[in-house]
């Protein structure tokens, strides 16, 4: 026996062998959103477990004793070989079956309708106008990406960031422009967390301290009838103009049914909690994979962590704008405060108005009537990213 | 329209946006529109119902008179729906009561857990219950 070969073999075989100047800085970014996650709890149900994902796909391997667990380039073509993907994928590439094939966002979605009330949105229409004032973010950044050289499907993907919805963000990306997945998931998953850091100085910007203050009446009561039909009609209303968004927004407003109609409980119960945890973790796992450092160490990651703020942004200031032109039409009966929560991060933007209009006026609790925009941006983040679907794919 | 997946032109971009932003509008307008005639019919229901000639109301034994009995009782002293443990809710809805808990928490600046409310009753001649006991 030859020992020297031996243990050179097995050195080779280390990841200390394998190790690139790529792997060695995906291990430190991943290491850094692993600390936000924890330690600064920014969204961590999924930060922890993109972070996670993206260490374990970006460890070094030598290819012969072990296979990487996740082939990017397997990924990024035009049509997919599952049957290889299967017999020699690795444990990611398994998982990113239920991305590719919008299983996971739609599952989310799903989750989410169950455990979403529409009952303030019911409860004031106009809400629907404020949910769809906020969509304003995502064209811009849009256009703006279109301006920095971005293709059509990528501008539409670095877009939709400004929907502040991740499922979302994830279902259109995967099919316009897979392989900038990683780096739009963490831009708008990041961005949702700093939404309390990015939202208050605008709203300050672009409102008066008198209409800070508005207190504004509670809303009618919502009967149990409306509950019911609400996400029938949506369905069937929403699908007629955009077939392309029936996945997702069937998804949400099933999982809405079964929490309104009252004798699914059991299976609500599992849609809000067993089957959302159970997705979260392989969504966020096989997303956070894809952020492998021959995909995520380029310029275009640093253009769409920019870009990605700028919707953001443009969707609040696009909010407060038709908040505030519904406070002049209302006579001062609508607090423009609400305009911003259009943002669909459910419910952190609704929480963001409720604390400014309350630091204006001690008492001033706008949280039910800002949960109205927000539920509503749902549905327009969901409706935005079904027209560009229907205009790329 | 189906672009596909090459690159487009600065022009395209500012119709497209216009276009989408446009669609997102009529889209939840019109689900505005029907949200407000579904609530228009929700809330003229209960007046067609009661000009609807009343049919007789079938009773079992002794139900009918609990009934009966229940009617000269205080209303005030009746729970609401959604009265648990020790909580007792006065015609005050379950919501509402939700609400008024977390707005008591928040203004105290005690956990939820950590207080004890006893009865949410409303007032007559007020629009919002009241907390008749809260305690930490």
């Amino acid at each position: 026996m030859n020992w020297g070969e031996t243990f050179e073999f097995l050195w080779k075989s280390t990841g200390f062998a394998n190790m690139t100047w790529g792997n060695v800085a995906m291990i430190a970014i991943a290491c850094f959103f692993l600390f936000l996650g924890i330690k600064k709890k920014f969204e961590p149900l999924l930060l922890v477990g993109i972070a996670f994902g993206m260490l374990i796909s970006n460890l070094p391997v030598d290819g012969i004793t072990s296979t990487p667990l996740y082939h990017p380039e397997w990924w990024t073509v035009q049509e997919v070989d599952y049957v290889n993907v299967l017999q020699h994928g690795g444990l990611i590439d398994i998982l990113y079956i239920g991305v590719k094939t919008s299983v996971y966002p739609c599952l989310i979605f799903l989750g989410v309708g169950a455990m979403t009330d529409f009952e303030p949105m019911l409860s004031n229409p106009k809400s629907l106008i404020l949910g769809a004032a906020a969509q304003f973010g995502i064209y811009v950044a849009f256009f703006l990406a279109v301006c920095f050289g971005f293709t059509g499907p990528e501008a539409a993907s670095i877009g939709i960031v400004g929907g502040a919805d991740g499922p979302t963000a994830i279902w259109l990306t995967k099919s316009l422009a897979p392989h900038l997945l990683a780096a739009i998931a963490i831009a708008a998953y990041s961005y949702m967390a700093l939404i309390p850091v990015i939202q208050p100085p605008l709203m300050k910007l672009m409102t008066t301290k008198k209409e800070r203050a508005i207190v504004m009446k509670p809303t009618r009561k919502v009967t149990k009838s409306e509950k019911i039909l609400f996400p029938i009609v949506v369905i069937i209303a929403t699908c007629l103009f955009l077939p392309s968004v029936a996945p997702l927004l069937g998804c949400l407003m099933l999982g809405n049914l079964l929490k309104e109609s009252g004798v699914t409980a059991r299976l609500s119960d599992t849609a809000q909690n067993a089957m959302m945890n159970i997705v979260t973790i392989l969504l966020s796992v096989s997303v956070g994979a894809t952020a492998h450092f021959s995909t995520f160490l380029t310029a275009e990651t640093l253009k769409i962590v920019a870009l990605g703020l700028l919707a953001f942004v443009f969707a609040t200031i696009g909010g407060l704008a038709i908040g505030k032109l519904l406070c002049w039409l209302s006579k001062g009966k609508i607090n423009p405060l609400i305009g911003s929560a259009g943002v669909s991060a459910v419910p952190m933007a609704a929480r963001v108005s409720n604390t400014m209009g309350l630091k204006e006026r001690p008492g001033n609790y706008l949280l039910m009537h800002a949960m109205g925009p927000n539920v509503a941006g749902v549905i327009g983040s969901a409706v935005a990213a079904g027209f560009l679907m229907a205009v790329f794919s | 329209m189906g672009i596909g997946t090459g690159e487009i032109s600065i022009l395209d971009a500012l119709i497209i946006s216009a276009v989408g932003i446009v669609i997102v509008f009529a889209v939840l307008v019109i689900l505005m529109g029907i949200i407000m005639l579904m609530g228009l019919i929700a809330d003229k229901s209960p007046a067609i119902a009661a000009k609807l000639p009343k049919l007789p109301k079938f009773s079992f034994g002794k139900k009918k008179e609990k009934a009966t009995e229940s009617v000269g009782a205080d209303a005030d002293a009746e729970p609401a729906p959604g009265t648990c443990g020790e909580l007792l809710l006065v015609r005050t809805e379950e919501r509402d009561a939700a609400m008024i808990m977390a707005i008591v928490a928040d203004t105290l600046g005690t956990p939820l857990n950590e207080l004890r409310f006893k009865s949410i009753k409303r007032v007559d001649g007020q629009e919002s219950p009241t907390v008749e006991k809260a305690e930490e």
